[in-house]
């Protein structure tokens, strides 16, 4: 969910008031281990503290808020919005409270926080010993956005690349960084690479209007644009690209039909999967054309305000919905081809599914 | 057309009133007021007035005031910041504010921050619990807070000031002047409050930051008797404050957020045989900015300018029936950063009737139509009686037909406003109890409300957030308030407390919806002698949730203040106030993430001169 849309709620002095209290679970114990399953992020309600981390064991056993439960009741932050996995650590962001938390990938125990030179952090990549981090800075102003650099032997933020409004996902593949710029409160439409070898911007590669999902495969970056919404007043479609990594030269342009705006690319064994609304679609790496039909639909399940979270690992779809974003979301595990496996309450908004295996 | 057949009857009354004037000198009354239909058409709900020695012992933020002394609960995030009730279980939308008899509610937002209003800029607060959009229009639904500045003619010279400090260097400074003649009667009151609001979280190893604020208020009303049967008066009030926005246990906090207000009213009434003539015009500015982050100069806005013409005709038919006529016309037009600039023009016209059928008996009857090029607005009435069954017993029925209109963000809300949408509506209806004795009285009223067309902003399918009118709820409850008096040897002591037991839910659903507590209740215990008084007062808020599954909540909560007074004969009073607040340090949230200060301490000095 987008920041000035939630600015929204708190200009009206309104009412989507959540909690990040401790005490919607039992006492199950927690296992110690939270390997061979997925870390489900629930980003929580803006400005109400309540992001959350939810684990599904490979056996579709379900343990909400580990991150509390594991670190003496500790409030996790404001608005989770991603998770990178390095070596035995995880570094969540988390964009509210302007910090990361590093914890052991496994047991979840807190390691350490990054809090200081951050503003409005988004996602995370990894390189050799740095991390980086795309921030919005102030929402507002469209020339405060940046890249930091994190020394992940200090967990100190030590440099920073300034970028174009709104970089939002990023990605890393032989030393380079690719930052998709959604726009933040803005609209963007660019890829930047940066060469982390001097941390200078390399090149810079306009996309359709809001790429919201990137990945890297086989020297190519794949890259979705969702389009722009309609609360823009100058709404457009979304687009597929494929870049290759080499010359930077976008080689493919797929146009969505209508005004229609897919989101959640994920690449895995050498199939494209995508979502558009409340459907599941996929195609090959190479595709000429969209699919015109999906792979299936999340309706049965009740999915009504578009998938939230998407991921597919190891011959499984994960669909993560957050209902009516103010009550605990659900998560569904469906086959390739669409079967139902399991469905699951996780906590507050699923916002992404990160795999320990 | 509409119109006409509308304004008909009132314009039928105005010939009336033209053709009835006569010379009988009737008896301006000592004291004159502006919001007359709370004097006279609320005799059928409960209405309960917090005078101003209650005003002066609570500190001045209206939340405070309304909290520890009423029914009302409130979503303060954290203290001092912004403010919204819920009343009877209802949003914050659905309470309307009335400053001497003109609804105050925010344009832009539909609901008014209880923070941004003195209580010591007024003479009285009542609040009025139940429908009453008939007479007050939109957000008259859970129920109405009534500001009011008495004016009274006769000669008098009185000044007050009042200093006031406090814990995180929390200081207050009021002045009020009451000066008049037999034919000019003032009120001024001028209020300055700020906070450092630094405290300590109680238990965390954390303050709250960024939540310092200040505040000027001032409030005017003047009163000028033209001639035995007309009077000439004009209120005004500005208030402008600064609060910074406190960070929460889970996030730092840079923004701020600035309020200016200025309300201005003329009022010329003419007292005519069997004829009161009212004719209001009234102007209202409202104007909010933004900063996310304080250090830089970038912020939203948002503001309304609204003009209010207002004829009000009220009829003695005889010494038992009143009627009255009001036709109002309003405009409002709005402008900020994040709406589209829009002019709205709304027209209504309301018919009430009082009957005493008996000394026992009486009966109220109200309706009112708007009429607007915006939405489509529905018919209202208001239906109540009063019954006295014994002399301690007296028995109110009341049910009536209310809205709450679509607020500027609703409708032009940029990119994602809804023109479309209709006012929400509720159905209710109450029976109340009033029991009379001795030293005691005591009202137990149960109610119903069955809301429709409810405003919310939710997803839409390309994850665009709109409001809809998709709300459905049903709330029921009982409220009671209770007052005791006593003597006790050269002393009096008093007790006053209050109770609410709220059901509100969305139809066809079991869940309560969030931030409405089951239970509420306060007590305040206080005892006067000579020229001592000390009291006790206590608020305990039951659990509420703050999801719609439910599944997450706040813990209830009890929390007390102790406070004495002293006062001295030097000048024309010298009164000197200790307050401990939260005096038992509870740890609590009145809103997640946000904690509220630990045991605090007010100190003031009051001089009369």
């Amino acid at each position: 969910m987008k920041l000035h849309k939630l600015l929204l709620t708190v200009i009206l002095g309104s009412f989507l008031f959540v909690s990040c209290s401790s005490d919607d679970n039992n006492d199950s114990k927690p296992s110690g281990a939270y390997d061979n399953g997925v870390i489900v992020l629930n980003q929580g309600n803006f400005l109400k503290g309540n992001a959350s981390i939810s684990f599904l064991s490979n056996s579709f056993v379900t343990e909400n808020n580990i991150f509390s439960t594991v670190n003496n009741g500790a409030v996790l932050g404001d608005t989770g919005q991603d998770i990178g996995f390095k070596g035995d650590l995880a570094y969540i962001v988390l964009n509210v409270s302007n910090k990361i938390e590093i914890v052991n990938r496994y047991t979840f125990a807190k390691v350490a926080t990054i809090s200081n030179g951050l503003v409005n952090p988004r996602y995370i990549a990894f390189h050799n010993d740095k991390a980086y981090v795309t921030n919005w800075g102030d929402g507002n102003i469209k020339t405060d956005d940046y890249v930091a650099v994190i020394d992940l032997k200090t967990n100190t933020v030590t440099g920073t690349i300034p970028v174009v409004e709104g970089p939002e996902r990023i990605i890393e593949e032989n030393g380079k960084l690719y930052v998709a710029h959604a726009g933040g409160f803005g609209y963007g439409n660019t890829i930047t690479v940066i060469k982390t070898a001097n941390n200078t911007i390399e090149t810079t590669i306009t996309v359709g209007d809001v790429p919201n999902s990137i990945e890297t495969e086989n020297g190519k970056l794949y890259v979705l644009t969702s389009g722009k919404s309609e609360f823009s007043g100058s709404e457009s479609a979304g687009k597929f690209h494929i870049i290759t990594l080499n010359d930077n030269k976008v080689t493919t342009t797929l146009d969505f039909t209508g005004l229609t705006h897919p989101s959640n690319l994920v690449i895995e064994d050498n199939r494209i999967y995508y979502t558009l609304n409340n459907d599941v679609y996929t195609m090959t790496l190479a595709p000429s054309v969209l699919p015109a039909t999906s792979l299936f639909s999340t309706t049965a399940q009740g999915v009504k305000n578009g998938i939230n979270c998407f991921a597919v690992e190891d011959s499984r779809i994960y669909v993560g919905d957050a209902l009516d974003f103010n009550s605990n979301g659900k998560v569904y595990v469906y086959s390739l081809q669409g079967a139902l496996q399991h469905s699951t309450t996780v906590g507050l908004i699923p916002a992404g599914f990160y795999f320990n295996d | 057309m509409k119109l006409k057949k509308i304004f008909l009857p009132f314009l039928l009354l105005l010939c009336q009133f033209i053709a009835a004037q006569s010379d009988s000198v009737i008896k301006l009354k000592a004291v004159v007021i502006s919001d007359t239909q709370l004097r006279d058409f609320s005799n059928t709900q409960s209405v309960q007035k917090l005078n101003d020695s209650v005003i002066s012992r609570n500190s001045p933020s209206l939340t405070s005031l309304l909290n520890y002394n009423t029914v009302i609960y409130f979503k303060e995030n954290g203290l001092g910041m912004v403010s919204s009730p819920s009343f009877r279980g209802t949003t914050a939308q659905q309470t309307a504010i009335i400053w001497n008899g003109i609804n105050i509610n925010s344009q832009l937002l539909g609901q008014t921050d209880f923070n941004v209003l003195n209580t010591r800029d007024f003479s009285s607060i009542s609040v009025k619990a139940g429908g009453g959009s008939v007479v007050y229009g939109s957000s008259a639904i859970g129920g109405s807070i009534h500001l009011n500045n008495d004016l009274t003619f006769g000669d008098q010279f009185k000044n007050s000031l009042r200093f006031d400090y406090g814990s995180y260097n929390t200081i207050g400074t009021h002045y009020n002047l009451k000066a008049g003649t037999d034919k000019i009667s003032t009120n001024v009151s001028i209020s300055r409050n700020s906070s450092d609001n630094d405290y300590e979280y109680p238990g965390k190893d954390m303050k709250n930051e960024n939540g310092q604020y200040y505040n000027t208020s001032m409030n005017l009303a003047f009163a000028y008797k033209l001639n035995s049967k007309n009077i000439l008066r004009f209120y005004n009030y500005l208030f402008d404050g600064e609060r910074h926005f406190s960070g929460t246990l889970a996030a730092p906090s840079k923004s701020k957020y600035q309020d200016t207000n200025m309300r201005n009213m003329l009022e010329w009434t003419g007292y005519y045989n069997r004829f009161t003539s009212r004719l209001k015009t009234a102007y209202l500015y409202e104007k909010y900015k933004y900063f996310e982050n304080y250090k830089n100069d970038f912020f939203t806005f948002g503001n309304v300018k609204t003009f209010i013409v207002r004829y009000d005709l009220t009829y003695d038919v005889s010494n038992s029936i009143k009627l009255n006529s009001i036709v109002d016309y309003t405009q409002n037009n709005g402008d900020g950063s994040d709406i589209i600039n829009k002019k709205r023009n709304i027209g209504s016209g309301s018919l009430l009737m009082k009957h005493s059928v008996s000394t026992r008996f009486q009966y109220e009857l109200g309706v009112r139509k708007e009429i607007t090029d915006t939405y489509d607005s529905p018919l209202l009435f208001s239906v109540g009686t009063n019954f006295a069954v014994a002399d301690f017993y007296t028995i109110k029925l009341n049910t009536s037909r209310n809205f709450r209109m679509p607020t500027y963000n609703d409708l032009y809300w940029s990119g994602s406003g809804n023109p479309e949408l209709n006012p929400e509506t509720s159905y209710q209806a109450e029976i109340g109890n009033v029991f009379k004795f001795n030293n005691t009285t005591l009202t137990v009223t149960g109610y119903y409300i069955k809301l429709r067309d409810m405003l919310r902003w939710i997803p839409s399918k390309d994850g665009v957030w709109r409001p809809e009118n998709v709300g459905r709820v049903n709330t029921f409850g009982a409220e009671s308030i209770l007052n005791w008096h006593k003597r006790i040897g050269a002393g009096t002591l008093e007790f006053n407390g209050t109770y609410a037991y709220t059901v509100s839910r969305e139809d066809g659903k079991s869940e309560q919806l969030i931030y409405v507590p089951f239970h509420k209740a306060t007590a305040s215990l206080a005892y006067g002698w000579k020229n001592v008084s000390v009291y006790y007062r206590h608020l305990f808020n039951g659990e509420v949730f703050t999801t719609s599954d439910n599944e997450y909540k706040i813990d209830p909560y009890n929390v007390s203040s102790l406070g004495a007074e002293y006062d001295f004969k030097l000048f024309s009073g010298l009164g000197l106030g200790f307050q401990v607040n939260n005096l038992w340090n509870e740890e609590y949230q009145n809103v997640d993430v946000r904690p509220m200060p630990g045991r605090n301490y007010n100190m003031y000095l009051n001089f009369n001169f």
